[in-house]
């Protein structure tokens, strides 16, 4: 297996004699979430066709020639099948973007080229590759007599938006008093159908702010809004099963505030203040339908936390498949794959639920935390902690 | 109609244009488009004996050094982005003045500071070298070296040597491990 340096190229029949390759990438570094997109760009490396955008939006291109998949921790893995592109599409470009913070923080990304399941070649850059950019190009395959490919490593400051304009796309401002289109949840599987044809500038209005946003006016807030944390038991023949726990830091619109959670038996309550209660606290993942955090009276907050956190027996949301569900009064579903970037941050901040003069809005957050106090400390709730033991 | 070359190509100057005795030689390559530090390439030039080296130091024609002793060769400065149309970076050959015991002239383009700013050839976009004749400005013979460049810091691009009573001009597109100093050494220039 060959290792590319920034700037490297060579022509494919060097690496294999396949057409069918896969292009895995992963980044690690502060931030809640990088993304990862394959730009199908012309022989000019233009995007003539936003069609051939593959990202979390759009997992796949029109014939399928290029499509994507999550892995555990953020990897995304995009499948080439160079013999079915276009004709028109003749430089498929990996980038990656980052919305809060800049690729000259980032520990390391890590890329790898492989075919019929064996890796030919890896590219790695380190943030110290990088100062400021929000948005690098990692590695191209381009036809230019052969099929090729490259190791890039340069990037824009300006994020994707620069990166979309350097392809000759245009990215409009965000309209104003357009909510964002519903977007289906980043790590949400199984992929959603994607609509036949998407604009640059909803892209971008997507992207906008990190998360997604559910806006629910008029959707009557008396009605419950659902929380479903669910893992995997984990652990081993030996070891016992992995404690997750689910919980909410709130404050309602009379200005009480306080933490639903199973420890210190803090579960809260269907009739009485704060009217959010967590059903159950299941301590090894054995029970199928996890634990759930109802919120009876969205009308009453101000806002809301949910969170989850690693009680004890995993330091890794991914290896007990940690997930949470969350259902509005509408039916909407916003679903959350954890995968904590460190084994030392096992506290995610998962979605804010404001109510803005009885409009109920659901924010995406997942953002990880050592624990309760740094959470805390990042939204302002102002809460006591001190140390909890169940 | 000039003649496009791919690495290792070589094409008589003299039988492409016939009476040619002067020139340019082009060099150029696309600004950076990515946000960092500049692309600075900087053309060289070296009149080289049979054995390859140079006869002395003033053989060695670059931006700190315009033009060689008997006025063969004159560079016509240093182009720090490669910003602007057109070519970079130009040198002039007045061939009918290149001295007898010059057999060869080797151009030559290195990436300025590429180490403190961790940059290669592999990393910039539409280098080439092209050799235009003097009067009139025809491009005579053209090399891209897009897909020859990789993670070099300096690069032979290209020579023009003798053949017989002919001038020829090869394309190189050979990497050189270590930069102009390293490369200046080689050649036999004291630096």
């Amino acid at each position: 297996m060959q290792t590319f340096q920034t700037g490297q190229k060579s022509p494919l029949s060097n690496l294999t004699p396949s057409t069918m390759l896969t292009l895995s990438a992963r980044v690690t570094g502060p931030a809640a979430e990088y993304d990862l997109m394959v730009f199908g760009l012309d022989a000019e490396g233009k995007l003539s066709d936003d069609r051939y955008m593959v990202f979390f939006n759009q997992p796949r291109s029109p014939e399928g020639a290029v499509s994507m998949s999550s892995g555990a921790r953020g990897e995304k893995t995009f499948t080439l099948d160079l013999a079915r592109l276009p004709p028109s599409v003749r430089r498929l470009s990996l980038a990656a973007t980052v919305d809060n913070g800049s690729f000259g923080q980032i520990d390391h990304a890590e890329i790898t080229l492989g075919a019929g399941g064996t890796p030919l070649a890896t590219y790695r850059v380190t943030g110290r590759d990088f100062q400021a950019q929000r948005a690098v190009m990692l590695f191209d395959v381009y036809f230019k007599d052969v099929w090729r490919v490259g190791a890039v490593g340069q990037g824009f400051n300006g994020g994707l938006e620069a990166l979309v304009k350097h392809y000759g796309g245009e990215v409009k401002d965000t309209p104003a008093g357009h909510p964002a289109p519903l977007s289906p949840a980043p790590n949400s599987a199984p992929a959603p159908t994607p609509a036949p044809t998407i604009s640059l500038q909803k892209i971008t209005l997507d992207k906008q702010g990190q998360s997604t946003k559910l806006s629910l006016s008029k959707a009557g807030g008396a009605d419950p809004i659902r929380v479903n944390l669910n893992w995997d038991r984990g652990g081993g023949l030996f070891r016992a099963g992995a404690d997750l726990d689910l919980g909410c830091m709130y404050v309602l619109n009379s200005g009480e505030g306080g933490v639903v959670q199973a420890l210190g038996n803090s579960f809260g309550s269907e009739r009485l203040v704060p009217y959010i209660e967590l059903d159950k606290d299941d301590r090894t993942g054995a029970a199928s339908d996890g634990e759930n955090l109802v919120i009876y009276r969205p009308d009453l907050i101000h806002t809301v936390l949910i969170f989850a956190f690693i009680y004890e027996g995993t330091s890794d949301f991914t290896r007990v498949n940690g997930r949470l569900m969350l259902k509005d009064p509408r039916g909407n579903e916003i679903t959350v794959r954890l995968s904590n970037p460190d084994v030392r941050r096992t506290f995610c901040a998962i979605a804010r639920i404001e109510n803005f003069g009885g409009e109920i809005q659901i924010t995406k957050e997942e953002r990880y935390f050592y624990g309760h106090s740094d959470c805390d400390e990042h939204y302002g709730f102002g809460f006591r902690w001190g140390p909890g033991s169940k | 109609m000039a003649v496009s070359l791919s690495k290792g190509g070589n094409v008589s100057l003299s039988k492409e244009a016939p009476g040619l005795s002067a020139i340019t030689i082009g060099l150029g390559w696309d600004p950076r488009a990515t946000d960092g530090q500049a692309f600075d390439l900087d053309g060289s030039v070296f009149l080289l004996n049979a054995s390859g080296k140079v006869r002395s130091d003033s053989d060695f024609i670059f931006y700190n050094n315009k033009a060689s002793s008997d006025g063969s060769v004159i560079h016509n400065g240093d182009n720090t982005t490669g910003a602007g149309e057109g070519d970079d970076e130009t040198v002039e050959i007045d061939l009918s003045k290149v001295p007898a015991d010059v057999d060869k002239i080797a151009v030559c383009v290195t990436i300025h500071e590429a180490e403190t700013r961790s940059q290669n050839f592999g990393q910039v976009s539409k280098a080439y070298i092209r050799v235009l004749n003097k009067a009139g400005g025809a491009e005579i013979a053209r090399y891209d070296l897009s897909e020859d460049a990789s993670t070099d810091t300096a690069m032979i691009f290209g020579e023009i040597y003798r053949h017989g009573s002919d001038w020829k001009f090869k394309a190189v597109g050979q990497g050189y491990a270590g930069g102009l100093g390293p490369m200046a050494k080689n050649y036999g220039v004291n630096v």
